[in-house]
């Protein structure tokens, strides 16, 4: 027997001719995929809406393209052949080197596969030559203090200087406490024997908690006071905004 | 004529040292002379582009020092060996090395590979693959007598200039080059590896930026490396402070619609652009808005004709990238802060003595006001309790070059640390690598 239901008709739901349109609260897996919502005001991104600084994607897009051709050294597209004919190669191996036409890229991008792979023994190195170094260290039994640390420069031999005790003194001048700790010999030979970061760890990360960035405008480089309404580029003012449009916007990008 | 305490035979292996620093825009290079009484200078030194240029208007290729004869650097295409600082493309750094250095090619410095050793500097972080090619390229091209690569800037701790006994004990370099800025926090002339810190920002990404700026604002210059980097270097300034920036930036404004601003000309200037037919060369000259003007309409068909190229924010937001990255979005910090974040992983004693010595070196630093505006914001992120010495090299282009001339030039040091040709034919690429890298 078909089930019959009687269908809230309540003050959400408008009235037509012979149907109605029903508030539809239920989930429906099927319906998820394509949001019926408004995407463009509010995106299905898990932290919500996106703020003001927030960058889209293809505004991401365009940045790292950006500096990736900003930080080219050479442009595949030329290609300049070397009129010189020097030595020819005079091993196998030589000849194989000579002939690489790789970018630096494949050989940044080869080293960390070959890492994620094989993991090296990071093996402690050059113990004995950490330990010379120390034994030559001023560091590691006698630090500087501020005040010490600028008249060196003027000390030709500062091992040679060590200073005596002296109950007189005052107190108050005593430095003692603006000292840092002498060098721990294990800490030091760990970080003279490290074996050299990757490339990509090498680099400077941005740190939280800096100043918010700054936006300029796209045009002419002066503070970025408006966005572009079509792309979320920044522009000075109207006459930017015209050139802005008929040169760099990134709506059909 | 051999040099002064010069005598043949005292030691084995040859007393010649080819010590080079080979840089991504320049090579220094330079014969040294291994010997108590040697005192390698600036002079030695000799400077040539690391590069092989076309130029489609003459239809010639020069390279490296070749350059010096060019006339005509319009549309110059460069193809550079060297990308992000380490040696890629062996065909053309072999091709450079033989022009520049052994005795086929034409220039300066003349030597045999089989009487020399060869100090080789490298930036840090270097692939193993590429430092492996390296090693045998130069045993199994060039064929040197014996051999040592290490990272460049250790050897500055080796450099004369301080009163300091050598090496340097504590030693801070920020180096900022061509191809990239790194932070090398060094121990009596060791690098300490887990410290090191680096910038995309060098002088080719600023070059490049400001290539893109005039190509979008004023004419196409994306071919015109070498001009704009000419433009760029007598230029920009770094402006003392972010608030002077944005002092300088509300003076170059042209204003908007309805409002407009008059540039200011002690910050504006016009660059007269090379015609490389009178001139190779151009020059800045302030801003004057009436020639400004004639420049866009019609110029006298007799008599000198000029095109201008007006740089006002250029000037000082470019070389601001190397104090700010995230201006064009790079999501890393600026000099001081990648100092800092060098430092952090390191000892507090260690941190004391790195910063009461930092030396900069690298063409960058050459800018006008880079010092000062480095060492203001230094200054406040140090604690104030630091005593904080900052200096520049005296030529920080040299500088390099010069410690790990005096480097090579004591017997007893650079016997520690060659590995001679028999030396790696016995236990090969693999083990050399090993033993540069501190590991046996």
């Amino acid at each position: 027997m078909p089930l019959v239901e009687v269908i809230p008709n309540n003050a959400t739901s408008t009235v037509a001719p012979r149907w109605t349109y029903v508030v539809d609260t239920g989930y429906d897996p099927s319906k998820v995929a394509f949001n019926p919502k408004d995407r463009k005001r509010v995106p299905a991104r898990p932290g919500g809406p996106r703020g003001d600084t927030e960058l889209s994607a293809r505004q991401q897009t365009a940045i790292a393209r950006r500096i990736a051709e900003l930080s080219r050294d050479n442009d595949p597209k030329q290609v300049i052949a070397i009129p010189w004919k020097g030595a020819a190669a005079k091993t196998q191996n030589t000849r194989r080197i000579l002939q690489y036409q790789r970018q630096i890229k494949h050989w940044l991008d080869d080293e960390e596969a070959l890492l994620q792979q094989a993991p090296p023994p990071r093996a402690p190195a050059a113990t004995g030559r950490a330990a010379a170094l120390r034994r030559r260290s001023t560091l590691a039994s006698i630090p500087p203090t501020p005040a010490e640390a600028t008249t060196a420069e003027a000390t030709p031999a500062p091992t040679a200087y060590a200073p005596q005790p002296n109950p007189e003194l005052d107190s108050i001048l005593s430095v003692e406490k603006s000292r840092p700790a002498p060098l721990n010999p294990a800490e030091l030979e760990a970080l003279l024997s490290a074996p050299p970061l990757l490339y990509g760890e090498s680099h400077a990360t941005l740190g939280a908690g800096g100043p918010p960035q700054r936006r300029f405008c796209d045009n002419c480089g002066y503070w970025g006071k408006i966005k572009c309404l079509k792309c979320g580029a920044r522009i000075c003012g109207l006459e930017c905004k015209d050139a802005h449009e008929a040169t760099r916007c990134l709506k059909w990008a | 004529m051999p040099p002064k305490g010069w005598r043949k035979g005292q030691t084995a292996g040859p007393r010649q040292t080819l010590v080079l620093d080979n840089g991504a825009y320049t090579i220094k290079a330079g014969l040294v002379t291994t010997g108590p009484s040697s005192k390698p200078t600036y002079d030695d030194c000799h400077i040539s582009p690391n590069c092989i240029a076309r130029s489609t208007r003459d239809k010639r290729t020069y390279i490296s020092s070749d350059l010096d004869e060019c006339r005509d650097f319009g549309e110059l295409a460069f193809r550079r060996p060297v990308e992000k600082g380490f040696i890629v493309n062996w065909e053309s750094e072999k091709a450079i090395w033989e022009h520049e250095f052994m005795n086929e090619g034409k220039g300066g410095l003349r030597c045999d590979p089989k009487e020399t050793n060869l100090l080789l500097t490298e930036k840090p972080n270097c692939p193993k693959e590429l430092q492996k090619n390296c090693d045998e390229i130069v045993f199994e091209q060039f064929e040197f007598a014996s051999y040592y690569r290490s990272v460049g800037a250790t050897f500055n701790a080796w450099h004369p200039s301080s009163l300091l006994s050598l090496p340097q004990e504590c030693l801070l370099i920020i180096d900022t080059s061509y191809s990239d800025t790194t932070i090398l926090p060094i121990y009596f002339g060791q690098l300490l590896q887990t410290a090191v810190r680096r910038l995309t920002v060098g002088g080719k990404l600023l070059t490049n930026y400001l290539k893109e700026l005039s190509s979008l604002r004023h004419y196409n210059m994306m071919e015109e490396t070498y001009l704009l980097n000419e433009i760029k270097e007598a230029v920009s300034f770094v402006a003392p402070s972010s608030e002077q920036f944005a002092k300088d930036l509300e003076r170059t404004w042209k204003g908007r619609v309805g409002d407009k601003r008059t540039l200011d000309p002690s910050i504006v200037v016009d660059y007269v652009l090379p015609d490389y037919e009178q001139s190779i060369h151009g020059y800045a000259r302030p801003h004057d808005p009436e020639k400004y003007r004639m420049r866009r309409g019609l110029q006298p068909q007799q008599g000198p004709r000029e095109d201008l190229l007006p740089l006002g924010n250029e000037r000082f937001a470019v070389p601001e990238l190397l104090f700010s990255p995230t201006d064009i979005g790079l999501q890393e910090a600026g000099i001081p802060e990648a100092v800092m974040q060098s430092l952090s992983v390191l000892p507090e004693t260690l941190r004391v003595g790195l910063l009461s010595n930092i030396v900069v070196v690298g063409g960058n630093s050459l800018i006008e006001g880079f010092m000062e505006r480095l060492e203001s914001e230094l200054r406040v992120l140090v604690p104030a309790e630091y005593a904080m010495s900052l200096r520049r090299g005296e030529d920080p282009i040299k500088h390099t070059w010069l410690g790990a001339a005096r480097f090579a030039s004591q017997p007893e040091l650079l016997k520690q640390v060659l590995v001679s040709k028999a030396e790696y034919d016995e236990n090969g690429s693999g083990w050399l690598g090993r033993k540069f890298a501190g590991e046996i």
